[in-house]
């Protein structure tokens, strides 16, 4: 059979496939953003297009209109989650993000259904959204995102979805945040509400470390985090850190930014030890800290 | 090895069945120029504002109205530059008929817009930025009946160029660009206004 043809009927199969699984969703002033049904009566979407918390209503894919409740929202990784009881439409078929490889050809699918062709352009391992949020892939895309196309699905070839679609982590790229992280946190929403972070309690800015300092104390960074606020009763302050001492190291991992931090306080690492280099008069002293569960910050 | 593959149609690898169905398009694509007939310039006059599709091997062509502007000539897919007759135009449709003194011409093969499903595979041809017959390609984003509307990247040189379905059939004539969305007026709109025309000049015969 011609390719070009045998492509182009495993593309548009790849959208028919999905179809059955993509809502509007209507959250928002005018334009409606686009959401998964990702299991049975769970829909999920991207958490910025969802700017009301009640009234929220979706259309399926049949074109019923039908009401929804927000399960639960984490900014971190733009995903909000929906409660839709009566959605008698199909959820969608998942895919395994970890087997995508840079190039592959995909589709970005909006509400109607639209679609948006274009290759994986970049993958990359964990990371941390600028709004703290922690995403197990990186997923860069080269696809055009058309208006109402946040919280859409990412589709392979084979019609499976392998990410949620949303243009709210990036100001210059299209971004996918893949089905793992999509899983992990529905899950977490649906169960608590909310995503557990880890945290120990300090606040902290980042300082220079003079020359001699670093080379007496033989440090591997320039930088350091120097303690400003230590929570009364906190995992730092239990494991004795004080105001003044200046962090350079997690686990043998230099810190120097805040950011450096916050990537080793993932939610699996609640109830852990970790150890904490700091410097405190001059010398090196070293702490074990129990990394605490973020208490829930009041909206 | 390539270049034989991509005279075949219905290759067998992807970048080979691309390459044949964007030779045969631009056979049946057409150069328009439009502006007043300068001396020594053997039939083709003006500047190039769009493309057309050879409807007809007899020299029917078509293209946008908004393209089809005052002194308008063609250069055909090999190269030959013939005046063309604007012999008929709808605005409202964005649908305009050239015809030229010609036969035999490569006839583009006419597909069924109604049928195009979402996530189909189309492909572009015209002369974007002066560039003459060059290929977009791209997917069917939405289908709502009155327009086609394809997530490719489109020139304003593109305008009254096929758009052709992964067959290689005409499925519209490319017509617009809103919000980075190319927008095509459908093959079975052009047919419609093609039927008109006929039964109009019938209807002044009779």
């Amino acid at each position: 059979m011609d390719a070009l043809l045998s492509l182009s009927n495993d593309l548009a199969a790849a959208v028919e496939q999905t179809a059955p699984s993509i809502l509007a969703v209507h959250a928002r002033h005018r334009l409606p953003s686009t959401g998964i049904h990702w299991r049975p009566g769970i829909v999920v979407t991207a958490e910025h297009t969802v700017r009301a918390e009640d009234g929220i209503t979706v259309t399926a894919a049949d074109g019923r209109s039908l009401p929804a409740t927000l399960a639960g929202r984490d900014r971190g990784t733009d995903l909000a989650v929906l409660r839709v009881p009566d959605l008698g439409t199909p959820a969608a078929t998942l895919g395994d993000d970890s087997t995508l490889r840079v190039g592959y050809m995909v589709l970005a699918l909006g509400h109607g259904p639209r679609a948006s062709w274009g290759v994986i352009s970049a993958l990359g391992p964990r990371w941390r959204t600028w709004r703290g949020g922690d995403v197990d892939r990186l997923i860069r895309l080269d696809l055009v995102m058309y208006p109402g196309f946040s919280g859409g699905p990412l589709v392979d070839a084979s019609g499976r979805v392998v990410g949620l679609n949303t243009s709210g982590l990036a100001r210059e790229s299209r971004l996918a945040v893949p089905a793992t992280t999509v899983a992990r946190v529905t899950d977490d929403l649906l169960r608590q509400g909310h995503v557990s972070r880890g945290y120990l309690g300090l606040g902290m800015q980042t300082v220079g470390l003079p020359e001699p300092l670093r080379a007496r104390l033989g440090l591997p960074g320039e930088m350091g985090l120097i303690v400003v606020t230590v929570q009364a009763g906190g995992p730092a302050e239990r494991a004795g850190i004080l105001l003044g001492d200046v962090l350079v190291a997690l686990d043998d991992a230099p810190v120097a930014e805040l950011e450096d931090v916050q990537a080793r306080l993932g939610s699996d690492r609640i109830g852990t030890t970790v150890t904490a280099l700091v410097i405190r008069a001059g010398a090196r002293v070293e702490a074990r800290i129990t990394v605490g569960e973020q208490p829930r910050r009041r909206t | 090895m390539s270049a034989m593959l991509a005279a075949e149609p219905g290759a067998a690898t992807l970048d080979a069945a691309a390459a044949a169905m964007a030779t045969a398009l631009a056979q049946v694509t057409v150069e328009v120029r439009s502006g007043p007939r300068g001396p020594g310039r053997r039939g083709a006059a003006g500047a190039p504002v769009g493309a057309g599709v050879v409807w007809h091997p007899d020299g029917l062509i078509l293209t946008n109205a908004h393209v089809a502007r005052g002194d308008v000539s063609v250069v055909l897919g090999d190269g030959r530059a013939r005046p063309a007759r604007l012999v008929a135009r709808d605005p409202e449709r964005d649908l305009a008929a050239l015809v030229v003194e010609a036969s035999g011409l490569p006839a583009a093969p006419i597909g069924e817009s109604c049928a195009l499903r979402v996530g189909e595979v189309v492909l572009a041809v015209g002369n974007p930025f002066g560039l003459a017959r060059a290929l977009s390609a791209g997917l069917v984003h939405a289908v709502d009946g009155r327009v086609i509307q394809a997530d490719l990247r489109l020139a304003p040189g593109n305008s009254g160029g096929p758009l052709a379905d992964a067959r290689g059939r005409v499925v519209g004539l490319n017509a617009m660009i809103v919000g980075g969305l190319a927008i095509a007026v459908p093959s079975e709109v052009a047919r419609a206004f093609i039927m008109d025309q006929l039964r109009a000049r019938e209807g002044r015969r009779g």
